[in-house]
């Protein structure tokens, strides 16, 4: 369904002495048809920007992304805008999705009206069909987000990326804001509805553990790169990168050191931070390494 | 000893829509050296039980708050401003959710932290700033000296986490009360703040309040589940994971990933409509008919494990 090449995002800053920051650094993978791929890493990691970049929200610096045999990033506008109803993404913060001067209701049929293929009587049908779905009450479609709560509007959201019949949907963080009884409610909407519509998924989050709860396969991200990536059983049974041991047992994290100064390593993403760091690893990178069927890793140490 | 003891304390807000009672009739005590977690869901009233300790809202507000918050001898609610300031900072401190919203952004932090310093200690403006390096120090900031002139902007969401701590530690006080310490920040930028929290605070007390249940066990003695306004249960740590009586604390606990996710039915009950009998029967799969018209007291099942719940009522 979706197969991304050595994807690479920089960022500049500075006018006279211009610096790079490589959000995203040469990252590769697949997802196929009715997968969910989950995106751990923690924040500045550059798991929103590969997000971003799947759905063309932003342009990447280089790379190659194929969506359903579509080569996206050839695409002219008016043809990406025939594509972009089949990808849909769900933002970390509900409340900053929503147009707070809209009602719930209006806010799902907005995508419907965009799309200008259906007349008002079956737009309104279609919008209590998908309160519906998500769970909420048809009384909501005339309220404004603020009198919603954060699960609420976080269903209205999903209403709403439902609403053009998506084949892939990018979920950035869809809980982070939310309880943990809230979350376990919508984690599992999310779940029940992926399986229900056959959609694929890109599921990203910093929590691991709900990440193993909602993905077939993992990818770990650290600093721009795909360290390890591999079925969400041998990611937690079996995690070979020592950056993937700290994310599952935060216990040994004692050994890390301040990794915040990275920039400018030629070696391993990790070396700064790693407690099996060799003398390579700050010389040259290392390479994905397939170790068991399709799971990957790019460490010296454990391969 | 009982370094504070909190009795029906109720902190209501009269609105225009009508009363939210955000703490209804809590009693709570804290001792020398006790590290007590207070969870609950958002808008179940931890935070403002919190900050009712310290009295930390705005003049302006229209608060009613009644009952008796005892430390070391006095009431808290029976003091003047005046006299109260004298506790802030000093005696309790607060450790507040989201820091990067607490710490001024137009103030270096070391100037923010000798602040305090100066306020509570009588120090000259350089020898304060000299004791806020120093704290800046006692919670692991790297090159002290020079980040005590850096503005908030330039700290990173742990770090700013780490000055908040050396703020409230910087008086020295019995009592920390934490908000959310650890909200918004990354598994392993948490499990350091955790860690330094811990030893911190190893000679003196603190009121953690959190929803990550995983923190709450690292860190804390007893626990304290809250949820619309009351306390529902109270045992040691172990205890509240191990056997947890509360359908409330139960759902709470399975609605975790690594307990498989379950959701709890419906949603918290707005605080200024509470049902009546147990605030929880609407989304309790154990409630009968007389749960929905008798609030059930606090009563102790076991050695230290108190619980609010007719299913545990032996009367």
């Amino acid at each position: 369904m979706i197969e991304v090449k050595d994807l690479r995002k920089y960022f500049s800053s500075g006018i006279l002495k211009k610096q790079y920051i490589k959000a995203v650094d040469g990252v590769s993978f697949r997802i196929e048809r009715g997968e969910t791929l989950g995106l751990v890493g923690e924040s500045g990691c550059g798991k929103t920007t590969v997000g971003k970049l799947l759905l063309r929200l932003i342009e990447p610096t280089s790379g190659k992304i194929s969506f359903d045999g579509i080569d996206l990033l050839q695409l002219k506008k008016k043809e990406l805008r025939k594509v972009r109803p089949r990808m849909q993404m769900i933002f970390q913060d509900p409340e900053a999705s929503l147009n707070p001067r809209m009602k719930i209701g209006d806010s799902i049929a907005e995508p419907l009206k965009l799309q200008g293929t259906m007349g008002k009587s079956e737009i309104k049908d279609k919008v209590s069909e998908l309160i519906e779905t998500v769970g909420l009450n048809p009384e909501h479609v005339n309220r404004y987000p603020y009198q919603l709560s954060g699960g609420q509007n976080q269903r209205v959201v999903l209403a709403r990326v439902l609403a053009l019949n998506p084949d892939f949907i990018v979920a950035d963080e869809p809980t982070s804001s939310l309880d943990v009884s809230v979350q376990a409610q919508i984690l599992n909407l999310i779940r029940d509805l992926k399986r229900e519509l056959h959609l694929t998924l890109l599921f990203i989050s910093h929590d691991l553990e709900v990440v193993r709860h909602m993905s077939d396969r993992i990818a770990v991200m650290y600093h721009g790169k795909i360290v390890e990536i591999g079925n969400a059983k041998d990611i937690f049974n079996d995690a070979r990168h020592p950056y993937t041991n700290t994310l599952i047992s935060p216990a040994s994290i004692e050994d890390i050191k301040n990794t915040s100064d990275y920039h400018g390593v030629s070696g391993c993403v990790f070396y700064l931070g790693c407690p099996f760091a060799a003398e390579i690893c700050s010389k040259k990178e290392p390479e994905m390494v397939e170790i068991g069927s399709g799971h990957w890793v790019a460490c010296y140490y454990s391969s | 000893m009982t370094l504070l003891e909190i009795t029906s304390l109720r902190t209501w807000f009269p609105t225009r829509e009508g009363i939210v009672k955000a703490v209804n009739t809590v009693d709570l005590e804290i001792e020398d050296k006790e590290k007590l977690g207070l969870i609950g869901e958002t808008g179940s009233g931890k935070s403002i039980l919190g900050m009712s300790i310290i009295r930390l809202f705005h003049p302006s507000a229209k608060i009613n708050i009644e009952g008796k918050i005892v430390y070391k001898g006095k009431d808290l609610l029976r003091l003047n401003k005046e006299e109260m300031r004298g506790i802030r900072g000093k005696e309790i401190a607060m450790i507040l959710q989201n820091p990067a919203t607490s710490l001024n952004p137009v103030l270096k932090v070391g100037d923010q932290i000798a602040e305090a310093i100066q306020l509570h200690q009588g120090l000259a403006k350089r020898a304060a700033s000299e004791k806020a390096v120093e704290m800046l120090e006692a919670v692991k900031i790297p090159a002290p000296d020079k980040m005590a002139n850096k503005y908030p902007h330039e700290f990173s969401g742990g770090m700013k986490e780490r000055a908040m701590i050396a703020m409230a530690l910087a008086c020295d006080p019995s009592l920390i009360i934490a908000d959310e310490p650890t909200k918004g920040l990354d598994v392993t930028i948490k499990m350091q703040v955790v860690k330094l929290l811990r030893e911190v605070t190893k000679q003196r007390s603190m009121l953690f309040i959190t929803h990550d249940l995983g923190v709450a066990a690292e860190v804390c003695d007893n626990i304290a589940v809250m949820y619309a306004g009351e306390l529902v249960e109270y045992a040691k740590t172990e205890d509240i994971f191990k056997n947890p009586l509360h359908p409330y604390t139960q759902g709470f606990l399975n609605s975790l990933p690594e307990r498989g996710l379950k959701p709890i039915r419906g949603m918290s009950p707005s605080l200024i409509n509470l049902p009546d009998g147990c605030r929880f029967h609407p989304r309790c799969d154990y409630a009968t008919g007389i749960c929905k018209t008798r609030h059930p007291e606090m009563a102790e099942i076991g050695n230290g494990h108190f619980v609010r719940c007719l299913l545990y009522d032996r009367s």
